[in-house]
C-alpha cells in the first residue's frame, strides 16, 4: 500500500502496436503490474507523437493511427519500482522507460483496507490537549480563522481537532463577544481543542502562530484512554474518514 | 510573537436556566470576572448532559437547560481570588481547576489585508 511522502513515478513511453509475446505490449505491461501488486497504473493513448525514429504518429493519417503512442504511468515506493525494473526494462524492447522522484500528498481510498498501524494507532496513554481561544470573525487569508486551522490540523494529521462555539465571552482584547441579531455582524467566542503527541502539537503550534495575529493558546497533560478507528462499512460509501 | 508560562484553567459547569439575581448565572459569571480583573472567560454550550441531580440537561420546548461550562485561563493567583467569588454565586454545579501551559500570541497586524477583529 502507497505511503505519503517520497514516491517514484514511472512513466513508460510505448508504441499501441509494439508486440510481446503474441499480445499488445501495453496490455502485458498493465498485468503485469497488477499482478504484482503495483497501487495503481494508467496508459493513456497520445493524440499524436514521435520517437526515436522519427516518424509522426498521428491520428490524421489512417495508415499511421495504428501507431499512436501510449503513455503507462504508476506510482510505487523506491524499493518496489527498483524490484520491477528489471523485468520492465526487459519487456520494453522499443520505447523509453523514465522514472522521477515524486512526493505523495495524499491517498484518499473510500474503503480503506483495515491499517495495520496506522498515524494515530500507537496514541495510548499520555497525551496533550491543546485548546486555541479566537473570535468568530477573525479571518485568515479570507476564510474563518477555525476553518484554517482545522484544515491545516488535518493536513498535518493530527489526531483529531474540534471546533466548539461560545455564546459569550471576553478576552484580551476587552470587547465582549456576543451573538448579534444578525448572523453576519457577530463575534461570538471560539476554541478548537485538539488532543495528540506532545511532538506534534508542538509542530502544530508553530504552524497556527503563523496563522493567528492574536490569540490564547493552552496546554495541559491528559490520559488518553483509547482512540478507535472507526472503519467505515463496505456498504455506506460517505464519510471515508 | 509568543509568550509561554504557567497558568490554572478553571471550568465551571451549571445548567443554563440556573440564575443570580434575576439574571442568567453565566452572564454574571462574566460580568464578575471583568470586574475582578481575569484575563478572559468563555461561556460554551453543551447539546445535553446531566449532573448532580440526575436530570437530563437539554433543550426543551417549554425549558432552556442545556449545560453550561465556562472556561478562565489566568494565573494562579487570580484563579485562587476568583474561586470564592464564584463558590458565592453558584447553587449547584461542579468547579474543576487544571495546570496549564498557556501560550499567548500577538502577531502585529502588518502584512495582513484584511482587519475583520476590529468589531465594536
Amino acid at each position: 500500500m502507497l505511503q505519503k511522502g517520497a514516491a517514484k513515478k514511472v512513466t513508460i513511453f510505448i508504441n499501441e502496436d509494439t508486440q510481446h509475446h503474441l499480445g499488445s505490449l501495453c496490455d502485458c505491461i498493465l498485468s503485469f503490474l497488477l499482478h504484482k501488486g503495483v497501487s495503481g497504473a494508467t496508459a493513456t493513448r497520445a493524440m499524436a507523437g514521435f520517437g526515436a525514429h522519427h516518424v509522426m504518429h498521428t491520428t490524421k493519417i489512417e495508415v499511421l493511427s495504428e501507431h499512436l503512442p501510449i503513455r503507462i504511468e504508476f506510482i510505487e515506493s523506491a524499493e518496489k519500482v527498483d524490484e520491477l525494473m528489471p523485468a520492465l526494462y526487459d519487456m520494453v524492447n522499443d520505447g523509453v522507460i523514465e522514472v522521477q522522484d515524486t512526493e505523495i500528498v495524499k491517498i484518499a481510498n473510500k474503503q480503506r483496507p483495515a491499517p495495520p498501524a496506522g498515524p494515530h494507532a500507537e496514541l495510548r496513554g499520555r497525551a496533550r490537549l491543546m485548546r486555541i481561544y479566537l473570535g468568530e470573525s477573525d479571518r485568515w487569508q479570507g476564510e474563518p480563522l477555525y476553518e484554517a486551522i482545522v484544515k491545516r490540523l488535518r493536513l498535518m494529521e493530527i489526531a483529531g481537532a474540534t471546533v466548539y462555539r461560545g455564546i459569550l465571552g471576553y478576552g484580551a482584547k476587552g470587547h465582549t463577544h456576543k451573538g448579534g441579531r444578525m448572523p453576519f455582524s457577530r463575534d461570538l467566542p471560539v476554541m478548537i481543542s485538539v488532543v495528540d503527541a506532545e511532538a506534534k502539537l508542538a509542530k502544530a503550534l508553530n504552524e497556527i502562530e503563523a496563522m493567528m495575529q492574536d490569540g490564547l493558546i493552552v496546554f495541559s497533560d491528559v490520559d488518553v484512554i483509547r482512540l478507535v478507528h472507526s472503519r467505515p462499512e463496505p456498504e455506506s460509501s460517505d464519510a471515508n474518514r | 510573537m509568543r509568550t509561554v508560562k504557567k497558568a490554572k484553567l478553571l471550568r465551571l459547569h451549571f445548567g443554563e436556566a440556573d440564575q443570580y439575581q434575576g439574571k442568567p448565572l453565566y452572564e454574571a459569571i462574566v460580568n464578575r470576572c471583568k470586574e475582578l480583573k481575569i484575563a478572559g472567560a468563555t461561556v460554551l454550550r453543551g447539546l445535553e448532559g446531566y449532573g448532580e441531580t440526575a436530570e437530563i440537561h437539554r433543550h426543551r420546548l417549554t425549558r432552556k437547560d442545556q449545560p453550561i461550562v465556562i472556561t478562565i485561563v489566568d494565573s494562579p493567583e487570580n484563579v485562587e481570588r476568583l474561586i470564592p467569588e464564584v463558590e458565592a454565586m453558584m447553587d449547584t454545579g461542579v468547579i474543576a481547576a487544571s495546570d496549564v501551559e498557556c501560550v499567548r500570541i500577538e502577531n502585529p497586524p502588518a502584512g495582513r489585508t484584511d482587519h475583520d477583529t476590529t468589531t465594536p
